[in-house]
């Protein structure tokens, strides 16, 4: 489009970079959050800071409370509509097939399972006709907890950054994908664009211009990270790719049914129910025989996820799944089991090359690993790519704002609203639901969905505010508002540790005396987080100083004409 | 720096529908190409003898970067014309022969 | 020596490795020693010194953790490193002084 490569590519970065940016910022810091999902959990559900369990034994824990299981009520109506005729009554259904899972940082273990319809669907290629249900429970007891209490970290930040709750038609998925595409463009757009990678990997200048550093900044986060950076984006499109590129569902259908029922038979695991009823050997019998497998296979280790097909008939069947451990990839060595009689069907095989590089890439990003060093390098990480977007703003910015200035023209302004919003009013939101979550009623009704609407209508306030006080970006100075929301930041944060205390009792000394890192960790990172952007809000009070002192030096000594040619000089540098 | 060049750079941009039309084809046709790679790279795998799950999963990791590659192509390139017919028109070929193909496969 | 110990000598490893291949660029080594440039002859040495530390680092990955995880930590170590090398020497270079001790100034 330009007459140079490196031109289109400079062009592609930029507008993309910018427009994408906003969504881009979002996914790698709720990203970055939820590399400690768990650990938000925790600090938001106060009745759930105890150790990590194992699997529970299912005899006398995961069966009980597996029998207990009840129809959700929402998916109960979203299946009526789906169906013809009036479903039966929700407690009469009957639990077809049954599913847990834990990770080596769950304290709580989540359950759940598929109630048989006898309905038939209203679209004839509709092949998943069941009501879901699904539960918590305190894996020492077998005692079911109220899920009225919202998972801020694996059920709101986590869906967060590759979804942005907009579910209305995947919407929210494809916009990530697009913005994830665009990450790796703009990855290798700006390595054409950046004529000295290793001559400059090390320099930052914070003391020049606010252009020359936020470049400075931009370039650095961009390259050391950009292994990490372009790897996170790829394995984001793999993962949902299904959902990007339905092959499966639309013409490569007849291929995708043929080996579906292919596996079936390579396996040996029925497919189909065979009506007949049949009892549930011992399950836990089942598990000791996986454990030992996985031993001899020199691959030790803890249950992850345990699954029940075609529960109480003659063609159930129970697959084990070993936790993720010690491996990137996302390795279940799955052994599966004759529910009947406890009898060894088949162990997984192992992987062929494609799907060991699959797993690698996916495990990767999942991150099911037991690597606390590796989590916190993720996280840094993923703040990286944060400070990356941002200078990327701060200098798409301040390399216009004099021209648009001079022209009278908005966009620079309007670019900088929108940088505040998704940089520091994104924080606001963040910190204002966990004072939320620590203020609200414990027994509100609907308690989670209050947290949502906190978290919304902060950001909303925090936008507001942002395109209220970048007026004088107009004026070529910089927005009072990136200081004062900062501000905001900060004493959010500290009065989030502190309520914590207040309502919980849980202290710093406490919990890292008792060496409770999670909720430890919350709070430090927090008080961490108050402390940066204190620091940034007295510096950008000082730029400022000395902008407007330099600006009225150019109003006082020079004529209109003068500070234009100053104007077009800085535009071109 | 080259970002955001000047007017004086800009020698074929001339209209925003030009920019549009570029954009689009990075999008669409982009989506296109990687949609008739995707159909037909799996296909061509199943009908060489992988299973059909093998091959989606090695095609869904090459699709990512055949779209990487021809969306910034699509802005390198000199005509967007060209850029037009080379994904619109290779996706849709590309479609069209994965689908004669799981016909002779069944 | 305990895991923990092993992977925090790695993370030390690279913080020093990649300061040395910085000290053998002459910006850098002017920002640290206040000298003009590099003396030439110590280039060779900071650099072999460097990559002998990131090797030493990604030997010590490696003997914690399952091979495809050491490679992993390495290369996350080594982003985080350059970071921290980079602050170092526009807010503390001073702090790196130590690195290149032996040499005298020049």
């Amino acid at each position: 489009m330009y007459q140079s490569f490196r031109q289109s590519m400079a062009w592609l970065h930029t507008w993309f970079g910018l427009v994408l940016g906003f969504v881009l910022m979002a996914c790698f810091f709720f990203g970055s959050l939820s590399v400690f999902d768990r650990e938000i959990d925790r600090w938001a559900i106060p009745s759930s800071r105890f150790e990590p369990q194992p699997m529970p034994r299912f005899d006398t824990i995961l069966g009980p409370a597996m029998r207990a299981l009840k129809p959700n009520p929402q998916d109960y109506a979203r299946t009526q509509e789906r169906v013809i005729g009036a479903l039966p009554a929700p407690e009469t259904l009957v639990l077809s097939s049954f599913w847990a899972y834990t990770t080596h940082r769950d304290p709580v273990l989540v359950m759940g399972g598929e109630f048989a319809v006898p309905n038939q669907p209203k679209d004839a290629s509709d092949e998943h006709q069941h009501v879901h249900g699904f539960t918590t429970i305190d894996p020492r007891t077998g005692a079911e907890l109220p899920d009225s209490q919202l998972k801020i970290g694996s059920r709101f930040f986590y869906p967060m950054h590759y979804s942005l709750h907009l579910r209305w038609m995947n919407l929210g998925y494809w916009i990530v994908g697009l913005a994830a595409l665009v990450m790796l463009a703009a990855l290798v757009s700006g390595v054409v664009m950046h004529r000295k990678i290793f001559r400059e990997l090390f320099t930052f200048r914070p003391h020049k211009r606010t252009q020359r550093s936020a470049l400075d900044l931009h370039n650095l986060t961009g390259v050391v990270a950009l292994p990490f950076h372009f790897f996170f984006a790829f394995t984001g499109l793999v993962i949902f790719a299904g959902i990007y590129l339905p092959v499966g569902d639309t013409l490569l259908k007849p291929l995708h049914d043929a080996d579906e029922i292919r596996e079936a038979e390579r396996t040996g695991l029925p497919h189909d129910a065979a009506g007949v009823a049949a009892p549930l050997a011992s399950v836990d019998a089942m598990v000791a025989e996986a454990k030992r497998i996985w031993a001899e296979r020199d691959m030790a280790g803890e249950v992850g996820s345990l699954r029940i097909e075609h529960l109480d008939d003659a063609n159930g069947y129970v697959s084990v799944y070993r936790a993720g451990s010690d491996r990137v990839a996302l390795v279940g060595e799955g052994i599966h089991f004759k529910a009947g009689t406890g009898e060894l069907l088949r162990a997984d095989p192992p992987r062929t090359a494609v799907s060991s590089i699959n797993e690698f890439l996916t495990g990767l990003h999942l991150q099911h690993f037991e690597h606390w060093l590796l989590r916190w390098l993720y996280f840094v990480g993923g703040i990286a790519g944060c400070v990356c977007i941002a200078t990327g703003f701060i200098f798409f910015v301040e390399k216009r704002k004099r021209q648009h200035a001079a022209r009278g023209e908005s966009g620079a302004r309007c670019v900088d609203a929108l940088a505040v919003t998704t940089v520091t009013g994104m924080l606001i939101a963040t910190v204002t639901m966990l004072v939320a979550n620590r203020l609200l009623p414990v027994d509100l009704p609907q308690r989670g969905d209050w947290e949502q609407y906190v978290f919304w209508g902060a950001w909303l306030l925090a936008a507001a505010h942002a395109f209220w006080r970048t007026a004088p970006v107009l004026q070529a100075r910089i927005a009072p508002a990136w200081a004062e929301q900062s501000v905001a930041v900060a004493l959010l944060a500290v009065l989030a540790v502190i309520l914590n205390w207040t309502s919980t009792g849980d202290h710093l000394l406490r919990t890292i005396g008792n060496g409770y890192w999670p909720v430890a960790g919350v709070d430090l990172t927090l008080l961490g987080g108050a402390v940066l952007a204190v620091v940034a809000a007295n510096r950008l009070r000082q730029r400022a100083a000395q902008e407007s002192l330099k600006l009225s030096d150019v109003e006082a000594g020079a004529t209109t004409s003068v500070a234009n040619g100053r104007v077009g000089e800085i535009a071109h540098v | 720096m080259a970002a955001g060049c000047p007017s004086s750079m800009i020698v074929l941009m001339s209209s925003s529908s030009h920019i549009a039309s570029r954009v689009a084809a990075s999008l669409l046709g982009g989506y296109a190409f990687s949609w008739g790679f995707t159909v037909f790279g799996i296909t061509l795998l199943v009908w060489a003898g992988m299973s059909y799950h093998e091959a989606q999963t090695l095609v869904f990791m090459l699709a990512f970067l055949v779209f990487l590659v021809v969306f910034c192509w699509a802005f390198a390139a000199a005509r967007v014309a060209r850029v037009w017919g080379v994904l619109a028109g290779g996706g849709a070929a590309m479609t069209a022969a994965a689908w004669w193909l799981t016909r002779t496969l069944q | 020596m305990s895991d923990a110990l092993l992977l925090f000598l790695a993370l030390l490893c690279n913080v020093a490795g990649l300061a040395w291949l910085a000290l053998a660029m002459d910006v850098h080594w002017r920002q640290v020693r206040g000298d003009q440039a590099t003396p030439p002859r110590v280039v060779p040495v900071l650099r072999g010194l460097g990559a002998v530390a990131l090797m030493v680092s990604l030997g010590l990955c490696l003997r914690v953790d399952h091979a495809s995880m050491a490679a992993l930590v390495w290369v996350m170590a080594l982003a985080a490193a350059a970071l921290v090398v980079a602050f170092t020497l526009s807010w503390r270079p001073r702090l790196l002084v130590p690195l290149a001790v032996w040499v005298r100034a020049g």
